[in-house]
């Protein structure tokens, strides 16, 4: 790849020593994965050490990996990832970190480091249930007021379990439980495992 | 209007229903409701290409000064006690229109855990536009609708 990302990878070597847990370098872009322990420090460096300079934080967001790829999968389930910019550098980091408790996930905000991740935090928080000590406004942010749940869990099913209507007796609109039936997205079409393969034509 | 052999003398005779209908569907004032794509066709509507105007439909910006509302948009739960309240504060008689596939039906979004399954769940509809979105010609042939539909009305027998 590019000489800019070695030196990238090379200077998030030195800079952050034994707390980088793995670093890929795919498709021109660079993925640092690192504990949850040092999820804080790691983010402190990668904004202040000079040669890192990640002055921005482009986005954070949740990920569930428990239907990742569609097999049984062993470790964590959620994770979040943030996307760094530099612009002193003109360079880009990707920083996965999972967090540790599978029932209560938690990793701790980086409010303090960028402010920008704020409202990222609170749509990771809303939608998949992580949650961030030192945040200091963790509200949901998408979701209906008193939305129950975390709509982008895997395990959350598609039509929710409320829907709402209004209620002519109490003049009001009210919650009810879901009244279709869910959708069948099998494909209809299922074609071989081969197909469009170059190999076999 | 009958206007046979009286117009010379000064005259125009009607019916009040008529003369009614006739004011209601020559200025129906919408209150613009525009939740998402939806919305923009409804400007394109609104603007100077197609004019809305011209039928003497002028959008406001307030319920209290509205006669219909176009609901062009995806519903989504939490939009959805909002728009209820809008609508309570519309003054009668108010008509609504639900324009394209979201408002009808829920749409793209029917299975969805966060969106209404069509607005008139919420609020009663006079006239669905379908579409996704509507162009703005669909929008108003449905406005069109609403006034042939008005003009059905008997005010007095009601």
């Amino acid at each position: 790849m590019s000489a800019k990302l070695e030196a990238l990878s090379q200077n998030l070597q030195q800079c952050l020593g034994d707390r980088v847990k793995s670093l890929k370098l795919a498709f021109g872009e660079v993925t640092l994965e690192v504990a949850a322990a040092d999820y804080f420090s790691v983010m402190q460096s990668l904004r202040d050490e000079p040669d890192l300079a990640f002055e921005e934080l482009i986005d954070l967001c949740g990920v569930d990996y428990s239907a990742y790829g569609n097999e049984a999968r062993e470790g964590l389930r959620f994770a979040a990832v943030s996307h760094l910019l530099s612009i002193s550098k003109n360079w880009r980091l990707r920083v996965r970190c999972f967090a540790p408790d599978d029932d209560f996930p938690s990793l701790p905000s980086v409010t303090s480091i960028w402010n920008s991740v704020n409202w990222f935090e609170r749509e990771a928080f809303d939608l998949f249930g992580i949650v961030f000590p030192g945040h200091d406004d963790l509200r949901r942010i998408l979701t209906d007021y008193g939305f129950i749940g975390h709509p982008f869990r895997k395990d959350f099913p598609i039509s929710g379990y409320v829907e709402m209507r209004y209620d002519p007796e109490q003049q009001r609109v009210i919650y009810q439980p879901v009244t279709i039936e869910p959708r069948e997205i099998t494909p209809r079409i299922v074609r071989e495992a081969t197909y469009g393969n170059a190999e076999n034509a | 209007m009958g206007i046979d052999g009286i117009l010379q003398e000064g005259f125009v005779t009607t019916t009040a229903d008529q003369l009614i209908n006739y004011v209601r569907t020559g200025s129906m004032w919408p209150m613009s409701f525009g939740l998402a794509c939806c919305a923009i066709e409804m400007i394109h509507a609104g603007c100077s290409r197609y004019d809305l105007d011209r039928f003497g439909i002028v959008f406001r910006p307030s319920p209290r000064q509205s006669d219909v509302m176009v609901v062009a948009g995806t519903l989504t739960n939490k939009m959805a006690p909002a728009m209820r309240k809008v609508y309570d504060q519309m003054a009668e008689p108010r008509w609504v229109v639900s324009m394209g596939s979201c408002a009808n039906g829920g749409g793209y979004y029917h299975y969805a855990y966060s969106v209404v399954r069509g607005c008139d769940r919420i609020v009663p509809v006079d006239i669905y536009v379908p579409g996704c979105p509507p162009t703005a010609e669909a929008l108003i042939y449905g406005l069109i609708q609403l006034q042939n539909k008005i003009r059905r009305t008997s005010t007095i027998a009601r």
